[in-house]
C-alpha cells in the first residue's frame, strides 16, 4: 500500500508481507496528496482537535472491529481473509467519477474477485470510459411497435434485473387510437393477442436526457452523465434516498427494494460497472443503453431483441448514422419536450 | 483630495464591474442550449470513434447494398433459402413438371400466397417460370435472389426509401460501421408480408398485485 494515490486505508492482515500504515489522524499530512479529497481521505485527511481525533477513531474502531475480528483471526481460512480484506477496500473506495484509471481497474478486480470468492465463477466486468466523438440518441417508431414485449425480456436477461420483483426498465404502454398519448387511460400491462385492434403501442424507459433532473437532484452526486451522453449510476455511492426517480419526469428509474436475485446460470457474465453488473438492496437502477454493449459497438438489448425493427439506436455525432437520417427525415418528437430535460430518445410514424 | 477619492471609488466599481463580467461569461459548463445544438456543433469536428462494429454476425455472409450515396450490408440471401438451387428440380418448364406431378403435395406446398390481392399478384409477379434460379422486374429484368429488396421496392417505394435511410427496418451488426441491416425477407415473409398476431411475451403479476 506504498503507492501514494490509494484514497483509503487498506486491511493488510497476515495475507501479504508489506504493512505500511498511512493515516490514523495524526500523522495524515505525510501522505497527503494533490489530488481531490476523496474516499478514506475525506475523513482522515483533515485538521482536527485531538479530542474529536479521538472520538473519531473510536468511531472507526467499532467499525473496524467487526471486520478485524474475522480476518485477524487464526481459524478463519485464507479465502475469508481476502473476501474482508475486499470488503474494507469497497466500502471506503471512492466515488467512481474521481477514480484515476488504475484504482478503476483495482475495484472492477476486486469486485471479479469477489464473485469469485463467493460463487467460484468468473465473470468479465468493464470500466471501459466514453469513447471520443460518439453521443448515443435512440429512436422509436410508434407505427411498427406491436406490443410483442420481446425488448422487456431481453432487458431483463441483459442486465441481471431482480427475477422476484419483475422490476423492469422498459414498460410498453398500449395506448387507444385517436387520443394520442394518454398515459392516464393506456395500459402498461396488458396481457392478450397483440396488436389489439384501435390500439398503438408505445415504450419508455430512461430517455438520457442531456439535461437530466435527475442528476441535480442527487445529493451525494452517485449518479451523472458520461461524456456519451448515457446517465449512469454508481451503485456504491447511492444512498437509495430516491430524490432522482421523484425528479425523473418520465418514470426511468427503478428502486431495489430488496437484493435483487438472479439464478446463477442465467446471470450475464458480460458485465461494466456501470451497468449490469450486480447490484445490492437499496440503490436505484435504470436503463443505461446496454452500456457493457454499446460501448463496445453493440446495439442495447432491446434494440437486438425487437422483431419489428422498432427500435433504432446510434451515435448522434456521425452524419451517416442511421439515428441521424431519422431525425433529419421523419418528423420526430420526445415527450414533455417543453420541460427542457433535452431527452435523447425520440419517437417518429411513418 | 475629494477627487482623489472619487477616482478610487471609481476605479475600484471599474474592477469589480470586469471581475463580475469575468466570472459571469464563464460557458464552462454547457456550450450548446439544446441537444439539437449540440450535436449539430459537436458533429462538425467528428472522427469516426475507434469501436467498429463487432462483427457478432461475423457466421452470416453478407452482400453490399450501393442505392445512391448510401451502401450497407444485407444478409446474404440464397445459402439461407432452403431449397435453393431452383435449378436442381425445375429442370424442364412449370408446364411440363406440373403434368408429372404425381403427388398433389408437391415442394411448395405450405406457401399460400398472402401478399396484395389476385388481381395485382401472383408467382409469376416475381418468380420466372424459365429461370427459376432468378426473380425478375416487372419490365422482366433478371434480379438476383440477394437483392430481392430490388423487387420489393417496386411497389413499397416509401418503405424502401425509409429502409435505405434506416428508419425501417432492423439493424443487425450494431450501431457502429459498418452497418449491417436486414434485408425485406429476413423480416417478412415475401409470400404473407403481414406480422402475425400473437400474445405478449411477458406478463408482469408483480403490477397486477401492486394495483389490486
Amino acid at each position: 500500500m506504498s503507492n501514494n494515490t490509494k484514497k483509503w486505508f487498506s486491511l493488510n492482515l497476515n495475507r501479504t508481507k508489506k504493512s505500511e500504515a498511512c493515516g490514523c489522524g495524526n500523522n495524515a499530512s505525510s501522505c497527503e496528496e494533490k489530488t481531490p479529497k476523496d474516499g478514506y481521505n475525506q475523513v482522515m485527511d483533515v485538521s482536527m482537535s485531538r479530542r474529536s481525533a479521538f472520538k473519531k477513531l473510536t468511531a472507526g474502531l467499532l467499525i473496524g472491529a467487526g471486520a478485524v475480528s474475522t480476518s485477524c483471526s487464526v481459524i478463519s481460512g485464507d479465502e475469508s481473509k481476502e473476501k474482508s480484506a475486499i470488503e474494507w477496500d469497497e466500502y471506503f473506495k471512492g466515488n467512481y467519477k474521481l477514480m484515476t484509471d488504475k484504482e478503476k481497474n483495482e475495484t472492477v478486480n476486486r469486485l471479479v474477485r469477489s464473485y469469485e470468492l463467493r460463487t467460484g465463477k468468473k465473470i468479465n466486468l468493464s470500466s471501459k470510459d466514453a469513447e471520443e466523438d460518439v453521443l448515443f440518441g435512440y429512436a422509436f417508431n410508434i407505427s411498427k411497435c406491436q406490443g410483442y414485449m420481446d425488448c422487456v425480456n431481453a432487458c431483463i436477461e441483459e442486465n441481471n434485473q431482480d427475477r422476484a420483483s419483475q422490476m423492469q426498465y422498459i414498460r410498453i404502454h398500449e395506448m387507444e387510437d385517436g387520443k394520442g398519448f394518454n398515459f392516464e387511460e393506456s395500459d402498461d400491462n396488458y396481457y392478450h393477442e397483440v396488436p389489439a385492434e384501435g390500439h398503438f403501442y408505445m415504450g419508455t424507459q430512461c430517455f438520457h436526457c442531456d439535461n437530466p433532473p435527475c442528476v441535480e437532484v442527487c445529493p451525494v452526486q452517485a449518479t451523472w452523465k458520461e461524456k456519451d451522453g448515457i446517465v449512469v449510476i454508481d451503485y456504491d455511492w447511492c444512498v437509495g434516498c430516491r430524490y432522482c426517480m421523484a425528479a425523473c419526469p418520465y418514470d426511468g428509474r427503478r428502486f431495489n427494494w430488496k437484493t435483487p436475485e438472479v439464478p446463477e446460470e442465467e446471470v450475464n457474465k458480460n458485465q461494466h460497472y456501470l451497468g449490469n453488473r450486480l447490484r445490492k438492496k437499496g440503490v436505484m437502477e435504470k436503463c443505461t443503453f446496454c452500456i457493457q454493449r454499446s460501448r463496445k459497438g453493440q446495439n442495447p438489448a432491446c434494440v437486438e431483441a425487437c422483431p419489428t425493427g422498432a427500435r433504432t439506436f446510434g451515435n448522434l455525432l456521425d452524419p451517416d448514422s442511421t439515428i441521424r437520417w431519422v431525425l433529419e427525415n421523419k418528423k420526430v418528437f420526445r415527450l414533455k419536450e417543453d420541460l427542457g430535460t433535452e431527452p435523447k430518445f425520440w419517437y417518429y410514424m411513418d | 483630495m475629494k477627487y482623489l477619492k472619487i477616482a478610487i471609488i471609481k476605479k475600484v466599481m471599474l474592477g469589480t464591474l470586469i471581475c463580475l463580467f469575468v466570472i459571469s461569461c464563464k460557458h464552462t459548463e454547457e456550450k450548446y442550449h439544446n441537444v439539437m445544438e449540440k450535436i449539430e456543433g459537436e458533429s462538425v469536428k467528428y472522427k469516426a470513434p475507434s469501436v467498429s462494429s463487432p462483427m457478432i454476425n461475423a457466421e452470416i455472409k453478407t452482400v453490399l447494398v450501393e442505392e445512391g450515396e448510401t451502401a450497407f450490408l444485407i444478409p446474404e440471401r440464397k445459402s439461407q433459402i432452403s431449397s435453393y438451387n431452383c435449378v436442381e428440380c425445375h429442370t424442364e418448364p412449370l408446364s411440363v413438371l406440373m403434368q408429372k406431378q404425381v403427388d398433389k403435395k408437391a415442394a411448395h406446398w405450405d406457401i399460400k400466397l398472402n401478399h396484395a390481392n389476385s388481381e395485382i399478384m401472383n408467382c409469376a409477379t416475381c418468380h420466372t417460370s424459365n429461370d427459376m434460379g432468378n426473380l425478375h422486374s416487372l419490365t422482366s429484368t433478371t434480379i438476383d435472389f440477394n437483392y430481392s429488396h430490388k423487387l420489393c421496392s417496386q411497389c413499397h417505394q416509401k418503405e424502401f426509401k425509409d429502409w435505405k435511410g434506416g428508419a425501417h427496418g432492423k439493424q443487425l451488426g450494431g450501431w457502429s460501421p459498418p452497418r449491417l441491416s436486414n434485408t425485406c425477407v429476413n423480416c417478412h415473409n415475401p409470400h404473407a408480408p403481414q406480422f402475425e398476431k400473437r400474445w405478449p411475451v411477458r406478463f408482469n403479476t408483480e403490477k397486477v398485485k401492486e394495483r389490486q
